[in-house]
Parts: C-alpha cells; structure tokens; sequence
C-alpha cells in the first residue's frame, strides 16, 4: 500500500465550484460543431484506407489476389497479411492472460495464413479517396478453404472442439477458481439450494463516432503521429512502437475530442499500427474510418452462468456457487477477455456471504473480438447475482427486496475485505435500496399490481444492485491506478491544466476544472484543461474503469495546491505580510490589513520579479503531481489475492414494466436509482452518467444483440439490426444520491463512470419476471425480446428464435 | 466501364421514360433517395445511370380527378400525406398510417410515395392502406402509360428498384363517411421496423360489420389480403371478444411461410399477425361506432 496523504480527503478551504452543477466547459464546441474530431483532421497528400476482411469465421487463406485492386486508378498500395507481417511485429496485449496465468495467443496485425473469425483483416487497399479504396477493395480476391467454427460456449468447450488457436491444446484462454471458505460445508448444510443458468447475450457498446486513425509520416523529424480515437494515448504510444520497431520518443499519439468510447476505443485494435505503417511506407498521411458495419464486429459480454445459492429457511445465504463461461471471440490484444477476469473478481458483489465457489473459463472461439464495453464484466456480476437472487425469492415466497437486505454487508463493515480478495470503501447498501423504492413508488405500484392486469397487460416491478469496482489498476499492465497532471499559471494568471487522463465525452475536464479553481481561489473561466497529447500532456493513462475525476482530480488538485502555495508566497512577499495572514478567493489575495492583490498581478510578480518578491520561489508557477491511491493493493496475500480497485461505487436500481401479454412487448412504465459514486463533483456529470447507463442497460436487457447464423457469418450489420433505446424507449429515471465518501481518494470520490449498465439491466428482468409470474414462468435468456417473452408466456420454448 | 456512374436529369417524364428504356440494365430511378442511397452505400446496388426524376412537375401534387378519385403524385413525400388537407379528410387511413413510417421527419420529408411502393419492401407502411383502399397506379413505361391495381403492381417484382418503368400517380377513392378505419403497427421497439402490421376498414350496420377490408403485413414477403377471410367471419356479426380471437386465429393460418429476421422469428410473426389484426379491426369498428 502506498502512503496514505491525510490532506487528500480534505475539501479546499475556500469551496465553490465542486458539488455545484456547472455546465460542461468542452460542451460548447460538440454543441457548435465547432468540435474537432479524428476524422475531421485531413493533411496535405492524405491518403485513405479501406480493409478487405474475411467473410468466413475460421478458414485457411489460401492465395490473396491483389491485382485487382491495384489495377483501379487512384490505388497507390495494396497489401496482404503476410507482407503486412513481414514489417509488424505481433500486437503486444493490453493485459496479457500469461500475465495472470492464463494462455496468450500471438495476434498479428492481419490474418497470414489462417482466419479466425468472421470480419478479419485480410488484406489492406489505400488510396487516393475513400470511396475509391472501398472499390479497390472489393475486387481483391482471396480464396479460402473454409473450416468448421467454434461459436458457442459449448462449442468451445466440447472435448473435440477444433482449436481456435492453432497450437493451443484447448480453447480455454483461462480459467480461474474464486474460492473461499468451506462452500461445500455450506451447502450440505443449507435448507434450500436455488440453481439458475443466466445466458447474457453479445452485445456491445455503440459510439455514434466511430473509431478513426490517420496516421501522418513527419519526414523532418523522421517520426509518426497518430490522430486517432484513443482513450489511452501513451499507452498506445508504447504499443505502436513495439509494433513497428520505432523508439516511442518518435511516435506522438494525439486524441481529439471524442464521441463516446465506453472501453471500444482502448487499443489494441490491428488498425492502429497499420495506418502507421502505411504512412511509414509511402510518406504520406493515411486515414481509416471505421465503418459502422466494422464497428459492429467488435463483441462483449456474452456469458453463460450456472448459479447455485445455497439458502437458509430464514433467507441467509450461506454459500454461493457459480460455473460461468465466456465467449470471448478470437483472441486479440484488446483488453476485452479480461472482463471475464473481473465478473467472477466482483463477486458476490454486495453480499456478505463468505462461502464460495465460482469458476470463470474464458473462451477462445470464431466469434468477432471483444473490446472492454462499460461496466468491463462487473455487469454480468450484477447481472448473474441479481437474476439468482429473485429467482431465490420467488421460489422460496421470499421478498426480493427484504432478501437482499437480508444479505447486503452492513453499512457498518467497511472498509470490507471481500471473499475474493477486494477491499470495499464504503457503502450502505440497505440504505440505498430502501431510497430507490420510495423514490419509484414501489408500494402504491405494488397496490396497484394488486388489482390485477389490465387488457392483458401485466405489471412487474424488479430491484436490482449493483457493486462496480472502479478506478482499477492490474499489475504488469498499463491498467494504472494512479495519474499525473501539470497546472501551469501563465504572467496573466490564466490557468493550463495538462493531463494524463482523458476524457471520452463526458465532461471529467470541467470537474476537473472545479477541483482546481477551488484549490486554486479563482474563477473557472479563467481555467482551461489540456487532454489526449502525449507531446504535451504528462505520462498519463487515458481514461477507463471510471479512473479520470478520481486520479486526474486528484493529481490536479494537488499539483493546483503546490502553484497556490507559491503563489501565496509571493503575494506575502509582495504585501509584506505572512503566508498564514493571506485569504484567496475570486482570484484575490486578501492581506487581512485592507490590502490586497490580484491574481494576475501576483502571477506577473512571479515571472518578472525572480531577484525580489519571487525570490522565495522557483519560476515558473507550474507544478506536476501524482495521485497513486493508497488503498491500491498489489502485494498478494497469504491466498495470492490483490485488491486492484481504489473505490466501490454502488447503486440500487428499481423499475416498474408493463408486459403485454398477446405480443410479449414490454414497456418501462418508471425507473429510479439510488447512486453511491462517493463525493459528487458535478451532479449534471454524474447524472448524465448514471442515466446513460441506465439506457445501456435496457438496451441489453430488451433488445440490443450482434446475431450470427449457424457458419459463424454475422447478420448484424447495421443500426437496422442492431437497435438501441429511442427517446420512446425510455422510462422518465429518478435518480437519487446515496454518498458515502470514500476516505482514501481526494474529497471522497469513487469512480462515476462505468457502473449501472448491468444493475438496471438486471432490474428490468426481474421486473418482466415480476410480471409473468402468474403464468409460472421466469426468462433468464437474455435479451427479452418480445418474441421470448411470448413464447414464455405462451409455452412456445422453441418459438423464442435462437441464434448462435 | 468507368469507376462513377453517371447522372441524368431528364426535364419532363417522356424524356425521363424514353431515356430510361433506352438503358440496358444498370439504370436506375432516383427521387427522394431513401430507399435507393442506403442500397447503394451498402453495396446492395451499384448503378451506372441514375435517372434523376425529383425535378419533374407531372409527378408531383394531390388532386381530385374528373373521375373523383384522389390522384397522389409518384413524388409526394410522407410529410404531405401526413399533412395534406385532402388526404387527410378523404384518406385519413393513408395520412395516419405515413405517420407511422420509419425514420424521423427528414425522412418523411424525402422519401416519396413512390419510392416506398416501387421498393416493394414488406415492413413498409404505404402499401398496407392502400391495398386496404383498393387503390390503384398508373406507370410509364418507354411511350406506354399503364394502370392497374396497386395489387398487380405488389404481385409483380418487375416493378421493383431499378425497373424501366415510372411510377407515375396513385389513384385511390376517398373513404366514404362513417368508414372505420385504424392502422396497427407493431414494433419490438421504438427504432425497430415492424415485426407486423395490419391495415382495417370497417363498415358498420346497426352495430353489425357490413363491409370490411384487412391488409396484413410485415409477416410474409409479400401483404396477405385478408379481407375475404375477415368477411367471411365478421360481416353480419357484432365485433366482439370472441369475433376477435377467431379472425386473430384466422389471419395467422394465412401466413403460410412467417418472415424470420432481426424483427423477430416466425412463429411469433405468425402469431403477430393475428394480434394486429384484431387490434386494427378492433379500433376501426370503435372508430365506425364512433363516426
């Protein structure tokens, strides 16, 4: 553990900006149009990409005919994986599975001589226009001797399962026991023991920007910069060099503004490094934009679980078993597999059963990749838990709310050490639970369930919590748990904030601004907030995990204390009076004798006056810091156990649906959470935080998922299949805050960003369950689309419409 | 062959038509350009002529013909026949079921009426009404001008994208007062196309179904005209409970081979069917009672 800095929790003497709604100082541009995003930047000579990939999920290349393509005028290069091998090295992964024990596949930019899943790059085409290097591509020609795919779980895992790596000795990338105490004690010795298999389905998280990288050769210097959609720029940076052989003081890796990333914008992607390499090769600037067809391709969150809960008649649980597999897709240097690692790590979310025995085997099969997607597996934990507990009430005539109660680790617990070796801030869970209900009206909704349905339609109500680590850092990754930020005040006291962290559209650089104007005593306008340069801004790790108001926050504060601590000492020189006399606010020194100075005019003291007044400090006004979190754990314990995460966010969620039971369409008719993300900087963020995660979540729950047939091709293509929440969609969302501060991050904070996606989600099957349970029956399919839902209610099982 | 395709802008619909039959294939009909560019940037279509018709004056317009049918121009789009005071008053089945048409206002404000019959596409919301409406086109095709039932026009594929022929006009005969009528569009959810569809008139008697037209789509790849099967059941007959469920289990045995895709498989298409069904009727004999 590092050391913990007592004056972290402290809030600044002077307050103003942090709890207050302040409207998002980077929202203007966005709003204006004025924003500029990845593919907005074009160069002189800019030449663009387009990828040829494989339509078959796994296959042997057997010949690529480039000529085609080559002969289309404006082509100026067109290349296979194999010549595209012969310059790159192999991706290094994000979080390497050998790294914890698992198996790590080789992932090349391209496919050489063998396909493993459907969309594959196989071969590259650049040229002069986009539309012209999309032609080109379409007339190049690649034989395949097309193989039997590996697409489902059981697939994977049948004992003559063809190898989705060639050279593994099975598809399992890792498998990992989360085991404590005596479980099977526990279940012998259990008055019940409920068991519920929860089959969350691919889906994925859509950014309306989809991922750009142009790539442009700087010849003077003899470097590459990288325009792209990064959430993590040096990290990226390291991978590129390590990719394409090139020192990373060569590379610059630059991330405009953002639209939306939710994990999909983590690397590792092939595109990265290619359109580096081309740029290398021919000098000039190459683009590729990916197309929404291509985003689709990216996967996550498939999981099948088998729980089993081990009950006592009073409702304790005493034990909790969970075989979960996932279906991770190919292999690829993404950090996407390890959200398997994180679902069976979060358990048993918030529950203080100590007994257990669960199991995560993560899978290689011939599905598309996954990327990290919001909630990174700490939604299927949510998700998985949530659906077992109510199936465990409504068998046993418990009430889903009382049972959880029941079972939440108390309020007074923490901080927790979990079964599985995490450490939880704080929390109140009960408390959190009994707020949801009375903001969403749970009683007079369960009176009016009570009356009985109306014109075939069916009240549910659900509750569900969710426990969402954040802020996470893994050893022997660049998952980082600290990070680094600059403050700068120029000669007119305007204020630079450089950052290590990044932000993927949701407005961490204004609550980053508040913190440093409080710490700082002026006015917000006066701050700006630099992200996404790895030329300019400190060595910092983007943004993922809900990390960026927590440790850029954090470091920014303390980097902002050290230029006022300067500041004050030059304003004491200036008056003539000790630093502890000095009061600043608003941007002015007050000498509490009647006097006082502006902060421009102390800051042009500091610059120009280094032989007298700023004599007592060194020029310039600029300082740099690091927040580390000092509840971090990589040290294992004596059962090998690390506790990766700084902060514990939590949050009940509730709703109320309407089921119509001639058709099987459900309708949200209220939603309300009760949200623990520590200290709240700036409720609009939060909120538009938690409300957007609410959305993903009933857009897992109800009807987003990426379809394949039975060969493995995917039918998903576009925004026509794959159909995300309309305004219509939407239930009106009652958020309430439930803050416990977390005493080992700055102010309080706990992370904001990741968690709710799988804790609404869950809320809404149990709702819909709710709701069928006069017809016996309870769906743990995920989604409920309404042909499952119908077919439930009208014993149609095999009517639901399956796919692989 | 040359790597873009050209563009035409023929100035009135005779040299549109001649131009177009002069084309061997490879020519293709634009006007408001929501079916056909979605094709095109997906790769479903690559055309070498793009006959532009959106300037032509002869296909635009909603009139009153001598024979007093409402007469829709190929190029009316969505909004208008949301809007127009004249469909709405005498085809106020049409106006509503436009309303209900994928896609957003700018949308409805491009995507023609003709676009939407000639794409022949089977979750589409035009032609259920006005099949419902017996409603007949007139096309252009090189000197021919032909017209005939808008259900000879959906039974030949022919007339589909890319076709030599115009659609020209849509003639249809204003609803006649007291019809009831309802269009009921089911969808998996607010961004979805349909899973199923159904277009109703109704005329009552003493509280009795005298006459009744039902059109069923987003089912099957082509409507079902279920109105004979409808008839058969309801005409004489107060449209109740019972009288529903029964038409609901008769217009889903119609569906001899379910649609099975994103918006849901085919057994539950089948059953959808009936469901809409039933609620069309259902709501168009509440409105004919109303009326």
């Amino acid at each position: 553990m590092a050391d913990r800095d007592p004056g972290m929790s402290a809030a600044p003497a002077t307050g103003g900006y942090v709890g207050r709604a302040v409207r998002t100082l980077e929202g203007r541009a966005p709003i204006a149009g004025a924003a500029r995003y990845s593919s907005d930047f074009s160069f002189p000579g800019q030449l663009h990409a387009a990828i040829v990939r494989s339509p078959h999920a796994r296959a042997r290349i057997l010949k690529v005919d480039l000529s085609g393509a080559r002969k289309v005028a404006g082509v100026v290069l067109a290349m296979d994986g194999r010549e595209v091998a012969a310059h790159l090295g192999p991706i290094p992964h994000y979080i390497d599975p050998a790294t914890f024990g698992g198996k790590s596949a080789e992932v090349r930019t391209m496919a050489v001589d063998h396909v493993w899943c459907y969309g594959q790059p196989v071969a590259v085409v650049v040229a002069a226009d986009r539309r012209t290097a999309r032609w080109a591509a379409s007339r190049v020609q690649v034989a395949y001797e097309v193989e039997p795919a590996v697409l489902t779980v059981e697939d994977a895992i049948a004992p003559d399962a063809p190898k989705v790596v060639p050279g593994f000795d099975d598809n399992v990338i890792m498998a990992v026991p989360f085991r404590n105490g005596d479980p099977d004690a526990a279940f012998a010795r259990a008055d019940h023991v409920v068991t519920t298999t929860v089959r969350i389905h691919r889906f994925s998280t859509q950014p309306i920007e989809t991922r750009c990288y142009n790539a442009v050769w700087e010849e003077e210097t003899e470097s590459l910069t990288l325009y792209g959609t990064a959430q993590n720029p040096h990290p990226l940076r390291h991978v590129l060099a390590k990719v394409l052989g090139m020192p990373e003081g060569r590379i610059r890796v630059h991330a405009p503004a953002i639209g939306g990333a939710f994990g999909m914008k983590m690397h590792g992607h092939p595109e990265e490094s290619l359109v580096c390499l081309l740029a290398k090769l021919l000098r000039r600037p190459v683009k590729w934009v990916e197309s929404r067809e291509e985003c689709l391709l990216i996967g996550a969150r498939e999981q099948v679980h088998h729980l089993e809960l081990a009950l006592s008649k009073e409702g304790d649980l005493l034990a909790l078993r969970d075989r979960f597999f996932a279906n991770t897709g190919a292999p690829s240097a993404c950090p996407g597999w390890g959200m398997a690692f994180l679902t069976g790590l979060t358990m048993p979310g918030p529950y203080r059963v100590r007994d257990i025995d669960v199991t995560m085997t993560a899978l290689v099969t011939n599905k598309p990749s996954w990327n990290a997607a919001r909630g990174y597996g700490k939604e299927a934990t949510a998700l998985a838990l949530e659906l077992a507990l109510d199936e465990a009430a409504r068998r046993l005539g418990f009430d889903p709310a009382e049972l959880r109660i029941r079972n939440f680790v108390p309020a007074d617990a923490f901080p927790y050490a979990s079964p599985t070796g995490l450490q939880y801030d704080s929390g109140d869970y009960a408390g959190a639970v009994r707020k949801a209900m009375a903001a969403i009206g749970w009683d007079e909704w369960r009176a009016r369930q009570a009356e009985g349905p109306r014109e075939g339609r069916y009240l549910g109500l659900g509750i569900a919590y969710e426990l969402t680590p954040e802020g996470g850092a893994l050893p022997g990754t660049m998952v980082a748990g600290y990070d680094s930020s600059t403050v700068r005040v120029a000669p007119d006291g305007s204020v630079r904030v450089l950052t290590g962290v990044t932000t993927p559209g949701t407005g961490n650089p204004t609550g980053i601004a508040q913190i440093v104007a409080d710490e700082l005593g002026c006015p917000i306008e006066w701050i700006s907030v630099v992200q996404g340069d790895t030329t300019t801004c400190p060595y910092g790790f983007g943004n993922y995990s809900g990390r960026s108001t927590i440790v850029g926050g954090g470091s920014a504060a303390l980097a902002a204390r050290a230029v006022r601590a300067q500041m004050e000492a030059v304003a004491a020189a200036m008056l003539g009076v000790g630093v502890q006399a000095l009061r600043l606010s608003d941007g002015v020194f007050d000498g509490g004798d009647g006097r006082s100075l502006a902060f421009a005019d102390v800051a042009w003291a500091a610059y120009t006056r280094a032989y007298d007044v700023a004599s007592c400090i060194t020029p310039p006004l600029e300082a740099q810091a690091t927040f580390r979190p000092p509840n971090i754990r990589h040290s294992p314990d004596a059962e090998g156990r690390i506790n990766p995460y700084p902060s514990y966010s939590n949050a009940a969620y509730a709703t109320v649906v309407e089921v119509d039971s001639a058709t099987g369409q459900v309708k949200l008719l209220a939603f309300a959470a009760a949200h623990d993300c520590g200290r709240v900087i700036n409720p609009l963020l939060v909120e538009g935080q938690a409300c957007g995660a609410i959305a993903f979540g009933l857009g897992g729950a109800l009807m987003e998922e990426i379809r394949f047939d039975a060969g493995g091709h995917q039918l998903t293509r576009s925004f026509m299949d794959y159909v995300m929440p309309r305004a219509e969609d939407m239930p009106g969302v009652t958020l309430v805050h439930h803050d416990s501060p977390n005493p080992d991050t700055y102010m309080g904070l706990k992370g904001a960003g990741e968690a709710g996606v799988g804790g609404s989600a869950a809320a809404v099957v149990n709702a819909v369950n709710d709701a069928l349970r006069p017809f016996g029956v309870a769906i743990h399919d995920l989604p409920l689309s309404p042909a499952r839902v119908w077919a439930a209610i009208h014993g149609r099982s095999g009517a639901a419409g399956g796919a692989a | 062959m040359s790597l873009y395709p050209s563009f035409a802008r023929p100035r009135t619909l005779a040299d549109a038509a001649t131009l177009l039959a002069s084309l061997a294939s490879g020519g293709v009909v634009i006007a408001g350009g929501q079916e056909l560019m979605p094709s095109i940037n997906q790769g479903v279509l690559a055309p070498e002529v793009y006959v532009d018709i959106g300037g032509l004056a002869e296909l635009r317009g909603i009139t009153e013909t001598p024979e007093g049918r409402v007469g829709i121009g190929a190029l009316t789009v969505h909004r208008e026949l949301q809007t127009d005071p004249r469909v709405r008053a005498q085809l106020p089945l049409l106006a509503h079921a436009a309303t209900r048409a994928g896609g957003g206002r700018q949308v409805h404000n491009r995507g023609t009426i003709g676009g939407n019959l000639v794409a022949q596409h089977p979750l589409y919301d035009i032609a259920p009404p006005l099949l419902a409406l017996e409603a007949e086109v007139e096309w252009v095709k090189g000197r021919e001008t032909v017209r005939q039932p808008l259900a000879a026009m959906l039974a030949d594929s022919r007339h589909g994208l890319g076709s030599e022929a115009i659609l020209t006009r849509v003639l249809v005969v204003p609803m006649a007062d007291g019809l009831g009528w309802a269009y009921e569009k089911l969808k998996a959810s607010g961004g979805a196309y349909g899973s199923a569809n159904a277009a109703a008139l109704v005329k009552l008697k003493e509280g009795r179904v005298a006459a009744v037209r039902l059109v069923v789509g987003a089912v099957a790849d082509r409507l079902i005209d279920a109105s004979e099967a409808a008839a058969a059941l309801l005409v004489g007959r107060r449209f109740d409970a019972e009288a529903g469920a029964a038409l609901a289990g008769a217009v889903s045995a119609l569906v001899a081979a379910p649609l099975s895709d994103a918006q849901g498989p085919g057994p539950w298409r089948q059953a959808m069917a009936g469901v809409v069904a039933q609620r069309a009727l259902a709501a168009a004999v509440a409105r004919a009672g109303r009326g």
